[in-house]
């Protein structure tokens, strides 16, 4: 049976900001909250699976370039989370995606007819085929940024990108700037958000707090639920008896997104 | 895809979600009492301190404004902080009702609040005070 799912997809043309943790996090808490959800790993580099404690595997180049079924390629890597793996050959599939018809679509007529209530993607830093291809196939976009010049260059570079995407009439739901590795004490990010709040308004998230843990748990192949799920990366930082910013706060905003 | 730098001010999405907004006030709040004189930075954070410390002391209920403006003359008066009055008011109401002194049942009627099954009816229990205050006053 065909559903309605939602596409995410995790974006910033600069590398180290965050995208595949903010990914498999929320990717494994939506997939703890009854969603079935999928994450494809776009990036060569192949962290979704290490992240999840799971092998690296050319399950996107099957997917794409061998044209074997999705529920063949995908992996179970939570209960109610599979993932689309990905590798070295994932540079494969751009050469081979650069030479297709049709090709900025190939990923969302592979994804749209999946039996799945949310995808997420993960995005590699880059400006490529496959990078397009998963714009494209996306309906809303949440960018993870540090708090850094150069960091929110990369987020005004990824708006001109969905701009150019959405000129060549794909309709996106909307985006979010998720601010990540965020330091409440430095003056450098109180500045940073102020000018990100002006720019964005309220397509800014509440932050993801600087975290340790956030380093330690891929290196156990464990998400952040599983290592450590009240870190402050996950509740957020204390403030006036309430919890504000982290990643349990991202996923609700997440949820809405979804239920929109 | 809007260019954010375009879009008039009026904008609602330029509004920022309430937790960065909350956040973002901390953290300017922490910036601008950085640069104030040290005892200045002190005093505030000794008054922090004792808010935080209040806290757990404070309630708040909803009274009749007669019950209020006769804690506050009262302690007016008295020259002592209405809280005590209070609290001494409650610690006697405590005392009735363990000893049966006071017996709840006679004010209590029907309530239709799906949290309630009761409602108190104060104004004839404010009477009820009122009058005794009043004979007392009278025999003394």
């Amino acid at each position: 049976m065909q559903t309605a799912v939602k596409i995410i997809a995790f974006a910033n043309q600069k590398g180290g900001v965050g995208k595949t943790t903010s990914a498999v996090t929320l990717a494994h808490a939506l997939a703890a909250r009854g969603k079935r959800a999928l994450l494809v790993d776009l990036d060569p580099q192949g962290h979704v699976a290490l992240a999840l404690g799971l092998p690296r595997q050319p399950s996107l180049y099957r997917l794409v370039v061998e044209s074997a079924p999705l529920s063949e390629v995908a992996v179970r890597a939570r209960p109610n989370l599979e993932i689309i793996a990905g590798d070295k050959s994932t540079e494969q599939v751009k050469r081979a995606v650069t030479l297709s018809d049709f090709r900025e679509s190939i990923l969302a007529d592979l994804l749209r007819r999946s039996p799945y209530d949310v995808v997420l993607l993960d995005l590699a830093p880059s400006l490529d085929v496959l990078h397009i291809n998963g714009l494209t196939a996306a309906d809303f976009v949440v960018i993870p940024t540090r708090l850094d010049a150069l960091a929110i260059d990369g987020v005004q570079e990824l708006l001109k990108t969905m701009a150019e995407v959405a000129r060549r009439g794909h309709a996106f739901l909307g985006y979010a700037v998720l601010p990540t590795f965020f330091e409440r004490t430095t003056r450098e990010t109180f500045l940073q958000i102020q000018a990100v709040g002006k720019a964005f308004g309220r397509r800014v998230w509440p932050p993801i707090p600087q975290d340790t843990r956030v380093r330690e748990a891929p290196a156990l192949g464990k998400t952040l639920l599983e290592y450590h799920p009240d870190c402050t990366a996950m509740r957020g930082y204390p403030e006036n008896g309430r919890r504000v910013g982290g990643y349990w706060q991202a996923l609700d905003r997440l949820e809405e997104v979804l239920h929109a | 895809m809007p260019d954010p730098k375009s879009r008039p001010a009026s904008d609602r999405s330029l509004e920022l979600d309430p937790s960065v907004q909350s956040l973002t006030e901390a953290m300017e709040r922490r910036w601008s009492e950085a640069s104030l004189p040290r005892r200045q930075r002190e005093k505030l954070a000794r008054e922090r301190a004792k808010i935080q410390a209040r806290k757990p002391q404070r309630a708040t209920y909803d009274l009749p404004p007669v019950l209020r403006q006769r804690l506050k003359q009262l302690s007016d008066s008295l020259r002592v902080p209405a809280s005590q009055l209070a609290a001494l008011a409650l610690l006697r109401f405590f005392q009735d009702l363990d000893s049966g002194a006071l017996d709840l049942g006679k004010f209590k009627t029907p309530s239709r609040s799906p949290r309630y099954d009761w409602n108190l009816e104060l104004p004839e229990l404010y009477q009820f005070s009122e009058r005794s205050r009043k004979t007392r006053a009278r025999d003394s």
